[in-house]
C-alpha cells in the first residue's frame, strides 16, 4: 500500500508537468506519452480507457452517467475535490451508516479517485 | 516474464502483434481496414448482453451490434423474490428494449440453433445466418435437471418450479404460496456453490416468510441447503430471521436433493424425505447450451466457460467472448457483475477495434441487496481488480456483508434497481 500512494505522488507530478500551462509566456506542454495503473506504465490510451471504464461501473448503483433520481445520490456534476475527499473519507471509515462505499474506496487507488472525479465533474 | 512484455509493448503502439492479453488484433483491425464496419453479435439480451451492447453503441458508433435474444422483454430475476413476497406484480419487473434501438442496437427475437466459429456466423431459428467479426456469449445458465430424479416430470406436470429465472415460473410459485393452507409447509431445496444468485434462496425464504406471517402465520418453510452453511450473508439473515420470523425458518445443511416426487409432493435428499405442500427446486445450473455449441463450455468439468481476464474471450475459441453467469470465474454470479462485466467486454472490443491495448486492469465491482421483508434489507460487496501476472481477479480487502439488514438500504436497493435497470437498457 506504501508503494501505491508513493506512486499516486508521482502520478501527480506527472500530470502537473505534462497538463496545460497557463502562466503568460510558458512553453506549449507535451501531452503524456505514458501514464500510470497500479504501478505500472502505459500508454495513454490505456488510462483513458481505464479511466471510462471504472467511471461507468459506478452508474449501475449512481444512475447511468452518474445520474440518480432515487435515494443513491447522483454523482454527476459533483466538483472535483468533494469526490477525492469523500473517497477517502469512505475509505477511512469516517462516514457513518451501513453502505457498500467503504468497500469500494478500498479497492481503488488515490490516482483512479482523481481520475474518477474529473470524468464526474465533467458531466453535465 | 510479464513485467518484461508490458515494458516491450509500451511503446509498440498500434502495430503490435499480440497485445498483452493475446488477442489476435490484427484480425479485427482487418474487418476495419476492408472499409466495412467491425460487426459485433451478442446472444442473450440479459444483464451481460445488453449492458455490453449498450455500451459498445456508446463508446464507439461506427461498430455495428446485433444483439439476438429469444424474450421480446426483458425480465429482471433480482426484486423477483418480491414477486414471491407478494410484495411486487411481476409485470413491474419487466422492461422494455427501446432504449437499445433507440442507441441503434440491432435487436433480433430468434433462438440461436448454430455457431460455425470457423465461418463466423450464428445460425437463428427462422432461417437467418448472421455474421459476426466478434461474438459476445451471454445465456445465463441452463438448469442440470436429470440431476434431481423426478424434476421433469414435476416440471412438465407444473407442480415444480424453480422460479430461477423470473417470468411464468415466478408467477405460478407465488399462486401455489397463494393456495397454501395455513399450517402448510413450504421447501426450497438450493443447490451448492457455485450458482446463480447464491443469496437468492435464503432472500426467497425471508419474503415467504414475511408473507405468512400476515396470511397464514402457521405455516412454516424448510430450506434443504445443498452447501455446507448458510453461503451468503449468514449473519444478516439469521439475525433477520429471529427477529422478524422465530420458529418459521428451518435451515438444513448438507442437503442436496437427489429426487422429487410431484405425486406425493416429497423431496428426498441423500438421507432423508421431506413432505411438503409447495416445493421449489432450485437444480445446479451451468453455462447455456449455446456456449456449448461454440465449444467454449470448457471448464475441467464442462460446465462454466473459462475466458481471459481482460477480453472475456474463450481461449479455446478465437473472436468467441463470454459474460456473465455462464463464466468460470472467482466471481459472484449476479446481475451486478453481469452488467460490469459487459461494460469491461465492451470497452476492451473498442479499443481493439480500433488498433489500442485494452485496459490490461480492469476492476470489477459487485455489489448485491437482499430484502429480509418489506422494509429491510442488507448488501454486500467486493471489489476485484485484474491482476495481469496472476491472469485472476483479485479480492480487495474490506468487502463482505453488512452484519444486519435495515430500512436505510432498503431504499438503497429500490434505488439500486432503477439505477441498474436504467443503465442496462437505455
Amino acid at each position: 500500500m506504501k508503494v501505491k500512494h508513493t506512486l499516486a505522488l508521482a502520478v501527480s507530478a506527472v500530470l502537473m508537468c505534462s497538463g496545460p500551462v497557463s502562466a503568460a509566456g510558458a512553453t506549449k506542454a507535451k501531452p503524456a506519452k505514458t501514464c500510470l495503473i497500479a504501478g505500472w506504465e502505459n500508454p495513454a490510451s490505456v488510462c483513458a480507457a481505464h479511466t471510462k471504464v471504472i467511471s461507468a461501473t459506478c452508474f449501475n448503483c449512481h444512475g447511468s452517467n452518474g445520474k440518480s433520481n432515487s435515494a443513491i445520490p447522483s454523482l454527476a456534476g459533483q466538483e472535483k475535490a468533494y469526490f477525492v475527499t469523500a473517497m477517502k473519507d469512505f475509505r477511512d471509515g469516517k462516514r457513518e451508516g451501513i453502505t457498500v462505499m467503504q468497500k469500494y474506496a478500498l479497492g481503488y487507488t488515490d490516482d483512479e479517485y482523481e481520475a474518477m472525479a474529473e470524468f464526474f465533474a465533467k458531466v453535465k | 516474464m510479464a513485467i518484461d512484455r508490458r515494458n516491450f509493448l509500451k511503446f509498440a503502439g498500434a502495430g503490435f502483434a499480440t497485445t498483452l492479453t493475446g488477442l489476435a488484433v490484427p484480425q479485427s483491425a482487418f474487418a476495419k481496414a476492408k472499409g466495412g464496419k467491425a460487426k459485433v453479435v451478442i446472444v442473450g439480451a440479459g444483464f451481460g448482453g445488453a449492458t455490453c451492447a449498450k455500451y459498445l453503441r456508446l463508446w464507439d458508433r461506427n461498430i455495428e451490434v446485433t444483439l439476438i435474444e429469444a424474450n421480446d422483454k426483458f425480465y429482471s430475476c433480482p426484486l423477483s423474490n418480491w414477486v414471491v413476497g407478494g410484495m411486487l406484480p411481476m409485470k413491474d419487473l419487466i422492461k422494455s428494449y427501446d432504449g437499445l434501438r433507440k442507441r441503434g442496437v440491432k435487436m433480433v427475437h430468434d433462438r440461436v440453433v448454430g455457431i460455425d466459429t470457423d465461418k463466423r456466423t450464428v445460425s437463428t431459428q427462422s432461417g437467418s445466418k448472421i455474421p459476426y467479426d466478434h461474438l459476445v456469449l451471454a445465456p445465463g445458465v441452463d438448469f442440470m435437471t436429470d440431476l434431481i430424479e423426478g424434476y421433469a416430470e414435476g416440471e412438465a406436470a407444473g407442480k415444480i418450479v424453480h422460479a430461477w429465472k423470473a417470468g411464468p415460473q415466478t408467477e405460478l410459485l407465488r399462486k401455489q404460496l397463494e393456495a397454501m393452507p395455513d399450517g402448510g409447509v413450504f421447501i426450497i431445496s438450493s443447490p451448492a456453490r457455485p450458482q446463480k444468485c447464491v443469496s437468492g434462496p435464503y432472500e426467497r425464504a425471508s419474503l415467504a416468510a414475511h408473507y405468512f406471517k400476515q396470511a397464514k402465520p402457521k405455516s412454516k418453510i424448510i430450506l434443504l441447503d445443498a452447501d455446507v452453511d448458510i453461503i451468503s450473508k449468514g449473519p444478516m439473515y439469521r439475525h433477520a430471521w429471529k427477529k422478524m420470523y422465530p420458529g418459521m425458518i428451518e435451515h438444513i445443511p448438507n442437503s442436496r436433493a437427489v429426487k422429487v416426487d410431484h405425486t406425493t409432493m416429497t423431496i428426498s435428499t441423500e438421507f432423508e424425505d421431506f413432505k411438503g405442500d409447495v416445493l421449489n427446486v432450485i437444480p445446479r445450473g451451468r453455462a447455456g447450451e449455446i456456449c456449448a455449441m461454440a465449444g467454449v463450455r470448457a471448464d475441467t468439468a464442462g460446465i462454466w466457460c473459462p475466458v481471459n481476464g481482460v477480453t472475456y474471450e474463450s481461449p479455446k475459441t478465437k473472436f468467441v467472448h463470454v459474460l456473465g453467469d455462464a463464466v468460470a470465474t472467482n466471481m459472484p454470479k449476479s446481475a451486478h457483475v453481469a452488467n460490469n462485466q459487459g461494460k469491461i467486454c465492451a470497452g476492451a472490443l473498442v479499443e481493439i477495434l480500433n488498433g489500442r491495448e485494452p485496459d490490461p486492469y480492469p476492476v470489477i465491482g459487485g455489489t448485491s441487496y437482499s430484502a429480509t421483508s418489506d422494509h429491510t434489507s442488507g448488501p454486500i460487496a467486493v471489489v476485484m481488480r485484474y491482476d495481469p501476472d496472476k491472469e485472476a481477479y483479485i479480492r480487495q480487502p474490506g468487502g463482505g456483508a453488512a452484519p444486519e439488514s435495515d430500512e436505510l438500504n432498503f431504499e438503497y436497493m429500490k434505488s439500486w434497481a432503477e439505477n441498474i435497470w436504467a443503465d442496462t437498457l437505455s
